[in-house]
Order: C-alpha cells, then structure tokens, then sequence
C-alpha cells in the first residue's frame, strides 16, 4: 500500500504495509538514517520524531498513524551551518560521545525548550527521563541545556 | 635529531569535530550503511543451553521466498579465541549455549531471513546443562568442552582442566609464615557480582562485501586487526585478502574488542556474491552480549594492629560461558587489581575461568577490575573494623609509595597514591557533607582507592604533511565515542608539527591504509596511536628542518615550530610557514611523510612469581580514589547517591573537557553496575533481561554530577606523560557504593547490584555472612598445580 507523508516539509511516498512502524518507513524507504531504532519499544527515546510539533517515538507509531501529518526528523531541525539552539549549546559544551542517542535527544530536548525556555535543572532532568543515553552520564547535557537560557538572559 | 615539541602546546579543549554531524544526525553508523540493494542477514540460535545437533536440514528454507543463501558449521569448520581456540562460528556437533549460532541465512529482506532462518530445522538431544560455576567445579559436573585437552592453546602457561578454563596465579614470599605470626588479626570475606551488559546504541553490525576477489568488511568493531585475522581464518583465506574499515562506532566499552558476527556476514557475501549486511537486533545483541563476567571471590588477609597487611592470599572464580574468550586474558588483571594498591609483604592468588553452559562473556570498561576492586575495598573496611582503624588512614598507610612492589615483584614509582588521598580528603573538606539531605534516611560515606592499567601494545601511524600545510593522520585507530581520534591524536600530532588541531585531518581504520593495531580499548588508543603519532611526526620534522634550515639560513637548532609556521627562536615573524617549506621540500626531495611505530617495552617482575599471566607486569598503571555519600531507605531498600566525587590520576590531561565527559560518563556506567543493572540466567540458560524495560541502565533522573580533580605528573611512558583517562572511571564506583551503604546499614556488603530487594534483605535479616563453599578456605585447595620449585618453598 502507497502511505503518503509529509517528512520534512515534503511529499514523500512509501510503498510499505499501513501498520509498519514509522521508524522503518523513515530510516529504510526514506534513507533518513539520523533518525535511530535501538530499542524499538518505546524505551529509549533515540527514534524521536516530531509530529504536528509533538515530540513522537517514531518506533511505536505505525505509518498509518502519521498520514497526513507533518513529520519532522532530525535532518529537518538543522544543521552544521544552522544549528537550532539546542545543537548550538550541545556542541559548544562538548558533550556529545558516540552520538546515537542524540538526534532523539535534539528533537525532545528542542520542543521541551521551547515550550519551557528557562526551567530549572530538575525540571529538564525529569524531562530527559524519557531519553536514555549509554555514555554521558547526562549532567554536562543538562549544564548545556542550562546555559541556552542564562545566554538569552544575558543579551536580552 | 632529537627536536622535542613541548608537551603544553597539545594541551587545549579542543572541541569535537564530529559533534555538529552527530547532533544533525548525518553521521552513518555501521547499521546506517545498508542502503538499497543489500543483502539482509539472519542467524538461527540454539534454544537450549546444552546438547548434541542430530540434524540440520535447510532445504525448505533455501526455497522460502528471497533467500539467497545459508551457511551453518560445514561452510566454517575452524575455531578461534583469544588464549584457547576453542569457539566454532557455527555450533556443529555439540551446543553449548543457549543462542549460540547455528545458521545464518542471506535474503533480500530482512523478514524473509528471519522467516527462513526460523524454518531451518534443528534437530537436538538436549544434555543436562552445567549453568553455574559451583555446578562446573563439582567433581561430576559434566564437561563442557569434551575435548579441552585438544584445543590449540595460543599463548603457554596457564593450567588447564576440564571446566577451569584457565588458570593464572601468584605466589610471592611465604603466606603461611604470615597467617601465623603471634601478632596479626586475621580477616576473611567472600564476594560477589552478576553480569554486566554494555546496551551500547549501536548493537554489532557489519557490512560484507566482495570486490576484486578481496573481502571488505565494514563493521562496528574495536578491533579492526582481530576481525582481520579471525576472519580470514574461519573463511581459510590470506589475511592480506581482508580489508577492514570502520565507520564511527555507536559505543563498544568493550563489547566490540572481539570477533563475532563479522565472519558470518563475510561467508553469506562469498556464497552469494553479494553485499550482505547482518546486525543484531536489541534481544539478540542482549542475550549474546559479552558481558562483564559474573565472580566469586575470597580474601583472606593477616594485618597486624598498625595496618600493615603481611600476608595476603585470594581466589577468583570469573566465568566465562561457554568458550573461553576474553577471560583467559583477564585472569592475569587479578595481580594488577586485586592484587595491587596495598603493599603487601606476601600474596597468593589464584584466578580461574570457568566454563559453563552460559552465552561467553567478555570486556567490559576497565574488566575485573571493577569487582575486583569492589572485593578487595569492601574487604579493606572489614579489615578496618576488625583493627579498629579508621578507613582513610588505613588506606593512608598501606597503600602503594614511591618504590613499593606490587603483587608480581613490579615496581611502582612516584608517590602517587597518597598524595591523591589526601587530594580526596581537601575536596571532601571543601565541599562539606550531604548528611543533612538524607532526612529519615541512613546515610553513609566511604572513600576508596583502585589502580587499573594501560595496556600498551604496539600500534603504528603514518603522517603525511601536505604542501597546503595540513597533515593527514592514519591509524587503524577507531572513534568509538571517546573522542580520541578526533581530541587527543589531532591536539597531539597538531603540538608536534606547530600547526592547529583542525589543520589534522584523521583517517578513519582501514587495514589497507594503516599499520597493525591491538584496537581500541583499555585506554591504550591514546597512549599507544599517540607515542607512535608522535614518532610519526619525528620522522617528518627530520625531513622538513633541514630544508627549513636552509631557507632560512640558520642551524636546525635554532628552529622552533608554531601557530603554522617555522621560526628562528627568539625571533618573532621570521621564517617561513609550514606550508611554504613543506612545498619546497616536495620540490626537492618529494612529499613530506613520515611513520612511526610503538609498543611497550615491558616492565620487569620478580621471576617466578607470575604462572599463567599474559602480562606479568604492567607498563603503565593509573590510579584513582573514589569518595561517595548514600542514603539508604530502611523501609524500601533504594539506595540514593546523594554526592560523587573522582580523583583521577591521568598523567597529562591533554583535554581536560573531554576528560570530564568521560568521568561523568564512565561514573553513571559503574553507578548502574552498583545498584541496579542485574543480569540473571534463568533455568534454561538464557540471559533473563532482554530489553531496556527488564535491564535498567541509568536515567537522567538517577544520576549527580560527579565532582572531580586530575591528579597529573605521575610517571608514564606514555607520549607527552599522558595516561589513557576513558576506561578507569568505572574502576572503584561499585566499592565506593558498597563500601558507603555499608557503612551507612552497618552490614556487610557483598554482593553487586545494591537492587531495593537485597539492600532490603541486608537490613532485615540476619544472614550468615556469604560463603562460597566451592571455593576452599585452603587458598592451595584452589589451584590445580603448582610448580615444585613453589611448593617446596
Ligand atoms: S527505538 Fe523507539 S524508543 Fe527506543
Ligand atoms: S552519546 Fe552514546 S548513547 Fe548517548
């Protein structure tokens, strides 16, 4: 069956059975691979794709679910060049390590901030609760995180 | 010519190059290269942890729709492993794990081959399994390898017998002596620890593909030479017939330093032609995972009432299921771990791996050190409450100094570790207690030490100056997440030439680019890729400074390299760039290359003392204490780490930032190690957790920021006095855990994780303390032989 999508802001098509999970029509019909399946039970949060703005485990979404919506992966946030706030503070504080779990990270971790641009510490960790990272030990994700408000503090 | 950079120039944090891509998601992985048109791969695991194949019969699964081939032990007879090469790719007449391949099958999509690999009929007798390494040491236990005697052994001296896989010891002075002396105490504890699993992201993958008759294999490893060697011998072709790249890696911590899969997708590329890609889906790569081995152990110690420990004598059951692997190795880590930090005026030890019918364990970020140094710390306390000593001065007094010898006769140089406690001891003061945030709660402290290594090995590199001024660095150096290959090599490499970090361009692994590597682990890639870097760029500047010389009419003495460019000392603004020499040096005498090799040169033991051990001494040791504060729930068990705090002993911090991510990082591993990562084999030898929902690794949520300070100047051999910073982090968490809720419960602690239901169990009942009854209270009951020579003596 032909599943229409809107990724990234563009038609895209899918030849692929209606209940298959998102993340498989993203990463192997689409060849979008920044977006990651290591779990594949809703568990660690590295498939997070955004639906309508919504922060979405892509594994546990089968594609028929994500019809006519707008899907934005990764590739859609930014880039080296134009890194949104997030990246920018992830980057300058030197914390990403192997790097799997971070395209999931961003997209969380971009609509959390934005909706709530200067929670506290304890705030952002309980938000993080749903991203697993095997490597950093998260903290020095939270001081950057931290730092994208206390830097609008200080131009604004 | 003898012209030597100074070290500060490579000091700087450097941020990562590869950060932008990684948070855009634009960097491939192994499991991101599949593409369209590739074969996709399935294996077919055994069910049952024991028993003898009748029959393996593929035909119906050869004609399911898609498949293109399949492969079972008939296509790779061989063996391999590390000490032993005891490990078939394929189980053929005899499964001794439960999910040990059977057959694989290549088809065009991946359900397909998972659909035939599923339809391959297996036909077994199932065998009493031997799950246990109490079960494997009783004298009836069947034998898990019939025919151990057989095995081709690759390295002598280690005793062998029936399950004992293997077996290393020490024996320094005479312990009988000192367990009898009139004036000691003498402390005994058993200890132990289940498995650990590594979940890094990304799970084992690997790409094969045939072209021009030689096989390439792209492949998420740690070990590009392993994988090279192991490959090309199950296959029976030329090793120079293999080619190894390696993408970067979504996390090994030692999981990748071995062979595994990679063989059986280069078999299915060979019988189809095709490229075939395998990776293991999360439940396989859980229930095969080389874990970090499940142990018992027992101490025993005579102390005397001012501390000093005259005798010491231990044994270390490790289990290393069903093939022997990494263990065999590892058995030596028990002189340099267990048997390390404390001076001690006599040692026994004993260290055995053991078969079971249980998946083959592995590597895992600083090994058996991290129980180990569990054990002997929580035995250290013992030994403080029996003598009445407090903890820290213990540790103040019988901890190594400048000129004391280890367990195998090394000698440690520098004052090293106390400086370090007390280093500890002015944080802890700075930064004042928790106490007040347990509330209701049991709180408790404890500060411990570890001493774990850098396993030198040799490496080589080639740099190539370019007539733009860059360098090109190639290695078989493989980033796994550490940052080595984009931080420390280029910083180095960049202060050796006088040009910027961001002017080295550094080449991924290829063993058709690069020189011979052991891979990436034990925190040697820094040490080892960088002292033969920093060769490398000797050979270059012995190329490049006679020209310079010449240009600028001047003695190459006179030289001095930086900020680009090549200057007379003491004269700021003469001289030329690197570039403009470089390009006259090309001119003259062709381009501007230069290699270098390293490997350790060995450290000297006292003779005899070490049987069995793969490295009797240790090239360059790191240390570090560990503090940490707890709140212990009496009514629910949850422990609470209230503070962290880390003095690491890393010689030269080249990149102080990344050093923090790696403590950060490496602390998190061993908090989850310490509480609540639990792997349990269930009745029919499977590994019970199977998915991030049943194997808890840490949340953001759990964890504190981990307060910390680089001990440097502590002698190493490594370049610029660098000591491997990524792997110890982990070392002394579980016994600085242990050893803290310990003394906040009062009760002996001895076994990892800390889960709520234990901690609980240790608050309300009254158990005897753990015992191990396989092994025996008599240290020489625990070996299988020794020599005469020690006998008698
Ligand atoms: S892959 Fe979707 S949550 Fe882990
Ligand atoms: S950086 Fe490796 S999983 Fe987060």
């Amino acid at each position: 069956m032909t599943m229409r999508l809107f990724i990234n802001g563009e038609e895209r098509s899918a030849a692929v059975h209606p209940l298959t999970p998102l993340v498989d029509v993203i990463r192997d019909e689409l060849l979008l691979t920044g977006t990651k399946s290591v779990c594949r039970e809703g568990f660690c949060g590295a498939c997070t794709v955004h639906i309508d703005g919504v922060p979405t485990m892509s594994c546990l979404l089968p594609v028929i679910a994500a019809e006519g919506k707008a899907v934005t992966t990764i590739e859609g946030v930014g880039g080296p060049g134009n890194m949104n706030a997030v990246q920018h503070a992830l980057e300058e504080h030197d914390v990403v390590q192997c790097g799997m779990c971070f395209p999931g990270m961003v997209m969380s971790m971009t609509a959390y901030m934005e909706r709530r641009p200067a929670a506290p510490r304890a705030d952002i960790k309980a938000a993080m609760s749903g991203n697993i990272c095997r490597c950093t030990g998260y903290e020095r994700i939270i001081d950057a995180l931290l730092s994208i408000a206390a830097k609008e503090d200080t131009t604004a | 010519m003898s012209r030597t950079a100074d070290p500060a120039a490579a000091v700087m944090d450097l941020p990562r190059r590869d950060a932008p891509d990684k948070l855009a998601g634009r960097t491939r992985y192994t499991v991101d290269m599949a593409g369209p048109g590739t074969l996709h791969a399935a294996i077919r695991r055994a069910d049952i942890p024991r028993g003898r194949i009748i029959r393996v019969e593929s035909g119906v699964a050869r004609q399911m729709p898609g498949v293109r081939a399949i492969v079972t032990a008939q296509d790779a007879p061989g063996t391999h492993g590390i000490g032993i090469s005891d490990h078939p790719l394929f189980a053929g007449k005899e499964i001794r794990y439960n999910g040990e391949p059977i057959a694989a099958v290549a088809a065009d999509t991946l359900e397909q081959a998972r659909a035939a690999a599923a339809a391959i009929i297996v036909e077994v007798e199932a065998l009493p399994p031997v799950l246990t390494m109490a079960e494997a040491l009783s004298p009836s236990a069947p034998l898990v390898h019939e025919g151990w005697k057989d095995y081709g052994v690759l390295f002598e001296g280690g005793a062998r017998k029936g399950n004992i896989a293997w077996e290393a010891k020490v024996v320094r002075g005479d312990t009988d002596a000192a367990f009898a002396r009139p004036d000691v105490t003498i402390v005994e504890g058993c200890y132990e620890v289940g498995r650990q699993s590594h979940m890094p992201f990304e799970p084992r993958a690997a790409i094969a593909t045939f072209e021009d008759g030689r096989l390439h294999l792209v492949t998420s490893t740690q070990v590009p030479w392993t994988v090279r060697a192991v490959t090309s011998s199950l296959l029976g072709i030329p090793s120079s017939q293999v080619r190894i790249t390696v993408p970067p890696v979504g996390a090994g911590f030692g999981l990748k330093f071995d062979c595994t899969i990679e063989p059986v997708a280069a078999l299915l590329a060979w019988k189809t032609g095709r490229r075939v890609s395998l990776a293991n889906s999360r439940q396989e790569e859980m229930a095969t995972c080389l874990c970090r081995e499940n142990a018992q152990i027992r101490i025993r110690s005579a102390v005397t009432t001012e501390g000093e420990i005259v005798g010491r004598e231990a044994t270390v059951l490790m289990d290393c299921g069903a093939y022997g692997g990494e263990q065999i190795f590892l058995t030596t880590m028990t002189a340099h771990t267990l048997g390390s930090n404390y001076r001690l005026g006599s040692v026994r030890l004993s260290t055995r791996a053991i078969y079971t019918n249980t998946p083959p364990n592995g590597a895992f970020r600083a090994c058996n050190g991290v129980y180990n140094t569990f054990a002997l710390e929580r035995h250290t306390d013992e030994i403080c409450a029996a003598i009445g000593m407090d903890p820290v001065e213990f540790r103040r007094r019988a901890v190594f100094r400048d000129g004391s010898i280890g367990s195998t006769g090394q000698v440690f140089e520098g004052e090293v570790l106390v400086p370090m406690i007390e280093r500890m001891e002015a944080l802890k003061q700075k930064s004042g207690s928790r106490e007040a945030e347990a509330g209701g709660r049991l709180y408790g402290r404890a500060t411990t030490v570890g001493s774990w290594f850098v396993f030198v090995g040799p490496s080589a590199a080639t740099v190539n100056l370019n007539a733009d001024g860059s360098a090109t660095l190639v290695t078989s150096g493989v980033e796994i997440g550490s940052g080595t290959m984009v931080q420390a090599l280029p910083q180095i490499v960049a202060g050796q030439l006088g040009i910027r970090p961001q002017d080295v361009v550094v080449k991924a692994a290829d063993t058709d680019a690069a020189g011979y590597d052991v891979g990436v682990g034990g925190g040697r890639t820094t040490v080892s890729l960088g002292a033969a870097s920093v060769k490398a760029c000797e050979d270059v500047l012995s190329k490049l400074l006679p020209v310079a010389a010449e240009m600028l009419q001047t003695s190459q003495d006179n030289l001095v390299l930086g900020k680009g460019r090549i200057e007379i000392a003491g004269r700021k603004g003469s001289g030329a760039t690197i570039a403009s020499v470089a390009q006259r040096a090309q001119a003259l005498h062709g381009p501007v290359t230069g290699s270098g090799s390293f490997t350790g040169q060995g450290v000297p033991s006292m003779a005899g003392c070490a049987m069995g051990h793969f490295i009797n001494a240790i090239d360059i040791p790191i240390f570090a204490v560990h503090d940490c504060e707890v709140a212990v729930d009496p009514d629910t068990g949850h422990v609470e780490i209230l503070s962290y705090k880390v003095v690491q002993d890393v010689g030269r911090a080249l990149n102080p930032r990344a050093i923090h991510g790696q403590i950060q990082g490496g602390v998190v591993q061993g908090l989850g190690y310490a509480l609540h990562e639990d792997v349990t084999i269930d009745a029919k030898g499977r590994i019970a957790q199977d998915s991030f929902e049943t194997y808890r690794i840490p949340l953001a949520q759990d964890v504190v920021p981990v307060e910390f300070e680089l001990f440097e100047g502590a002698p190493s051999i490594g370049p610029l006095g660098v000591k491997g910073a990524g792997e110890v982090p982990i070392l002394n968490v579980g016994a600085a855990v242990a050893c803290a809720v310990a003394n906040a419960t009062g009760k002996p602690v001895s076994r990892l994780p800390l889960t709520p239901p234990r901690v609980l169990g240790l608050l309300v009942s009254d158990e005897p303390p753990l015992d191990h009854p396989h092994i025996g209270k008599d240290w020489s009951s625990n070996v299988i032989a020794l020599p005469q020579s020690v006998r008698a003596g």
